[in-house]
């Protein structure tokens, strides 16, 4: 297993994309403290965490997840998800592979793993580089913020455990998404199909989930408890919130269907790239 | 004393593709150390059964084994057999020699057991192999490819179109490698269509057409029944007229500067002898596309 594991990462550390990719998790932090710093905001800051992160510097990774959460987070984890096992069919290589004794189902594990670190060091990335960034920007204190009625306090533990605790709830809330891409990347040669139908459930589930009437039809969307996150810095005295745990939960089902039929059709597909 | 089972053998294989029959119950065999050239025209289902016979494909009917092990999706036999199915494929922005080593590492091998050194010195690449191979030659990832099914120094290689690419020096270097490889006692199946390059390489043929097996035995038996010789003499008109009246001559018809006979029975030193006793004299002659002609005849006689 850790040999296979080993061969799938030095793939992708010898390609350009992962690296285009890794340096874009760098770049956007850097971007949000060089502007926040250069032209810093004047009116409430609306949910996106930019004026806490003028108080401490500990809170622009916070503000750096908030915006890459939604968009390019997702793109990056259903990239390396989706990437998986079509670029190897794509290539031309996955029966060269499998022409040796090499098991299907360990070889999907390999690949699951190594998109799973990829994904991981991507989350990781945007939390490093924005507390580095935002250290130098604005400072490494806690939060002391009180304005009229309203007090936030929050200790330095208390914003790194919150961020930590957030950076991987919001990578296993992509990975409901992530594990149809990898699925559909047992089903094609084509990694962008494969991507596509990842991020395609990501937007159909954004958008029903913008339409109220549906009621709780869209408590089982894979995007409803995204934004659950959130709350560990509006409400931080309290922890994980039960919206947080059920998206937790709802991730788990959606991985393990998915996730069960890569594994069923995989183990069984006839291999014809 | 139990005799051992054959290199390869595929029993009564039937693959279907949604409803579309590629192979209709095929069966043969390939004796140990035999080179056995696999051919059919283009949608015979050769590629589908050496799939099969590498565990890429499920058979829908049949079984194909290798060394007498029924094969399955990654079989442990897998790693006694050297494979190079449809084109040689590598990682592109990958070295060739960083490809071979993952290929080798991810079945769990330690690269510095295997055979990298003979694999190096068939590939020819020199000091390319350091190179990516997306700035490879399709020659050189077909060679690449030959030396990746060596690595692992098989008792059975199973090749689709193995010089597909190759430039006539190196198909022959192809063509030394294979009966080099058949005197150790490697067991060889290859698909090819250049009908020339089996009949020099291959001892043992089997024939598909539209999905079922043809014909299969020993190269000497396939052609025995199409045979043809190529004569070229000093009296043209003369010759026709002695070799078309010849009894075991099944056609005479000019190809210039000389005669082609289709032989039905007749040895060749009897034609031979007949034109020298009749005056005509003989420059040469030579046998001509005997398994290309056994191989259209019996398509043809397949489709009848």
């Amino acid at each position: 297993m850790g040999g296979l594991f080993r061969t799938e990462m030095v793939k992708q550390w010898h390609r350009t994309r992962t690296y285009v990719v890794l340096g874009l998790t760098v770049l956007i932090p850097l971007i949000v403290a060089i502007a926040l710093k250069a032209n810093p905001p004047s009116g409430p800051s609306g949910g996106d965490f930019t004026n806490l992160a003028l108080h401490t510097g500990l809170f622009l990774p916070v503000v750096s997840l908030r915006f890459m959460s939604r968009f390019l987070l997702v793109i990056i984890v259903v990239l390396f998800a989706g990437d998986a096992i079509a670029s190897e069919a794509g290539w031309g290589n996955l029966r060269a592979m499998l022409t040796r004794p090499v098991g299907r189902g360990r070889l999907l594990l390999a690949k699951l793993e190594s998109a799973l670190l990829l994904a991981v060091i991507a989350t990781a990335l945007i939390s490093v580089t924005g507390l580095i960034a935002g250290t130098i920007a604005f400072g490494w204190h806690p939060l002391n913020l009180g304005i009229g009625n309203l007090a936030l306090h929050m200790s330095i533990a208390q914003i790194l455990g919150n961020l930590g605790l957030a950076s991987l709830y919001v990578l296993w809330g992509i990975s409901g998404v992530a594990a149809l891409a990898f699925m559909a990347s047992t089903m094609t040669d084509s990694p962008a199909a494969a991507v596509f139908a990842g991020f395609g459930l990501y937007i159909v589930s954004v958008i029903l989930d913008a339409i109220t009437s549906l009621g709780s039809i869209r408590y089982v969307l894979p995007t409803h408890y995204f934004d659950a996150w959130t709350n560990l810095f509006t409400n931080p005295g309290h922890g994980p919130t039960s919206d947080m745990l059920r998206g937790t939960l709802l991730q788990i089902l959606y991985v393990l269907v998915f996730g069960g039929i890569a594994w069923w059709h995989f183990r069984r597909k006839d291999v014809l790239s | 004393m139990a005799s051992s089972p054959p290199a390869i053998e595929v029993v009564g294989l039937t693959k279907d593709f949604d409803g579309v029959r590629a192979v209709d119950d095929l069966s043969f065999q390939v004796g140990h150390g035999e080179v056995c050239g696999l051919l059919g025209p283009n949608g015979a289902g050769k590629t589908t059964t050496l799939r099969v016979l590498v565990g890429l494909l499920r058979p829908t009917k049949g079984r194909a084994s290798l060394l007498g092990v029924p094969m399955t999706a990654s079989n442990p036999v897998l790693a006694r057999c050297g494979t190079m199915i449809e084109h040689a494929d590598f990682v592109p922005f990958l070295s060739g020699i960083r490809n071979l080593e993952l290929h080798w590492q991810e079945a769990g091998g330690d690269f510095a057991q295997a055979n990298v050194e003979e694999a190096l010195a068939i590939a020819g690449l020199g000091d390319a192999v350091h190179r990516k191979v997306k700035t490879y030659s399709q020659g050189m990832r077909q060679r690449l490819g030959v030396a990746r099914a060596l690595l692992g120094r098989p008792d059975v290689m199973v090749l689709d179109e193995p010089t597909n690419g190759l430039d006539p020096a190196e198909m022959r270097e192809i063509r030394q490698l294979l009966g080099r490889l058949s005197s150790r006692g490697v067991t060889i199946l290859l698909s090819s269509h250049l009908l020339g390059e089996v009949e020099q390489v291959c001892s043992h043929v089997v024939v598909m057409d539209r999905g079922h097996l043809v014909a299969a035995g020993t190269l000497a038996e396939l052609t025995a029944a199409t045979s043809s010789v190529y004569f070229e003499v000093d009296d043209l008109a003369r010759a026709r007229q002695i070799l078309s009246s010849h009894a075991g001559v099944r056609s005479v018809r000019d190809q210039d500067p000389g005669l082609v006979v289709e032989l039905d029975g007749v040895r060749r030193s009897e034609l031979v002898a007949s034109l020298v006793h009749a005056n005509v004299g003989v420059d040469t002659v030579e046998s001509q596309h005997r398994l290309e002609d056994a191989f259209l005849g019996l398509l043809a006689g397949a489709e009848r």
